[in-house]
């Protein structure tokens, strides 16, 4: 194990809770808890449910610890299990990835605040609206960029862990990152000025 | 050195984004974009977009951390060991030591050969005896498949028996099932 001012890896952290130090899975969940709620929650546009899917994640990771394997990345499999998850839970609610104010009239609430320095009723409108420009941009790329978008802004992973976990090569993840942010960026012109 | 083309340029401003531009490149892109207002403007929107997507994650709850470590389950692997090669090694060892003890008398290198040759010879009968077991399993189970087909009575009985199985099993899926929803409800009312 790493010692002094060095953090551990992932990898040690893994690795000493094999050997029973149940309290150093801790620190994985505080080092991915944040990527992998709001990674989940632009999946599946709740909340709740984010936090939910993300705990069941972690649990389900911790049960079969002993399984990974140390020559990949932790958060290449964390990811991997957390989009399996996800891709379930959306099937099985049948949630429509389609539009947000489709959601709307169905009844399948918004639910979420997002951060800002903006105060009073504008500021508040202002984030509002760019929360909802921000998710339907992100629900009208196609799959193929979509996930990748959340994988890389989101789920903040390297191109080379992206290439690995969708089983690509690298210069095509890289290809459809690219063209994923143009379409975002059309979308979201309006607010890449604030 | 030949000039990347804008088309190259445009890749390295998504890689600098990224804050994934090789060194060598950046000193380039740097001379370039100083040249080219339309690569400026794109940088420009791609750190925005970077930006504002940045911005948007969502808070996590104080407490999830808590949550999660409280809902943490003993996993399969905490009870199995042992967990490294360190045991087995210890008793490869240990049995190697009192065979090399029990062979004793005659000079170290016979001793730890004899030794060897024991635990060889302990691992061989083990094989010997798993394989003669699984041996006799199959013809067990064979014999007992022969019995089931051989009338149609006790074939029936078969069936029925599969068919009760099967119909506990979907039973107990079913709770579990309805068992996970009521407890997800609950999170979310929670």
């Amino acid at each position: 194990m790493t010692q002094g001012a060095e953090p551990p890896t992932d990898e040690e952290l893994v690795e000493a809770v094999l050997e029973g130090d149940r309290e150093r899975f801790g620190v994985l969940v505080d080092r991915y808890q944040g990527r992998l709620v709001s990674y989940l929650f632009r999946l599946l546009r709740n909340v709740d449910d984010a936090h939910d899917l993300a705990q069941d994640v972690l649990v389900k990771v911790y049960q079969v610890l002993d399984r990974f394997d140390a020559q990949f990345k932790f958060s290449t499999w964390l990811f991997r299990v957390a989009q399996n998850a996800a891709i379930d839970q959306i099937r099985r609610r049948r949630l429509k990835l389609v539009s947000l104010r489709q959601d709307d009239d169905e009844g399948e609430g918004r639910d979420w605040d997002l951060p800002s320095p903006e105060r009073g009723p504008y500021g508040e409108m202002r984030n509002r609206e760019r929360g909802d420009a921000i998710q339907e941009a992100i629900d009208a790329l196609p799959w193929e960029y979509r996930e990748l978008i959340l994988l890389r802004h989101f789920g903040e992973l390297p191109y080379e862990e992206i290439a690995h976990l969708k089983q690509m090569p690298l210069g095509t993840v890289k290809n459809k990152l690219f063209r994923g942010r143009q379409m975002l960026k059309e979308k979201l012109q309006d607010f890449l000025e604030d | 050195m030949t000039r990347p083309d804008h088309s190259t340029y445009r890749e390295w401003l998504n890689l600098d984004a990224d804050g994934a531009l090789p060194a060598e490149s950046r000193a380039r892109l740097d001379e370039h974009l100083a040249a080219c207002p339309e690569c400026r403007a794109e940088r420009a929107e791609l750190f925005a977009l970077s930006n504002l997507l940045q911005r948007s994650s969502v808070p996590v709850r104080p407490d999830f951390r808590q949550q999660v470590m409280s809902s943490l389950p003993s996993a399969g692997w905490e009870s199995r060991s042992p967990r490294t090669w360190a045991f087995p090694a210890a008793v490869f060892a240990l049995l190697a030591g009192v065979a090399a003890f029990t062979m004793g008398g005659r000079g170290a290198h016979s001793s730890l050969l004899s030794a060897l040759t024991a635990v060889a010879g302990m691992f061989r009968a083990s094989a010997v005896a798993g394989a003669g077991l699984i041996s006799a399993s199959w013809k067990g189970l064979g014999m007992a498949f022969a019995a089931t087909l051989s009338s149609p009575m006790s074939l029936g009985a078969f069936g029925v028996f599969v068919l009760c199985v099967n119909l506990v099993l979907v039973s107990l899926l079913r709770r579990r099932r309805s068992g996970a929803a009521e407890a997800g409800r609950e999170r979310s009312r929670r």
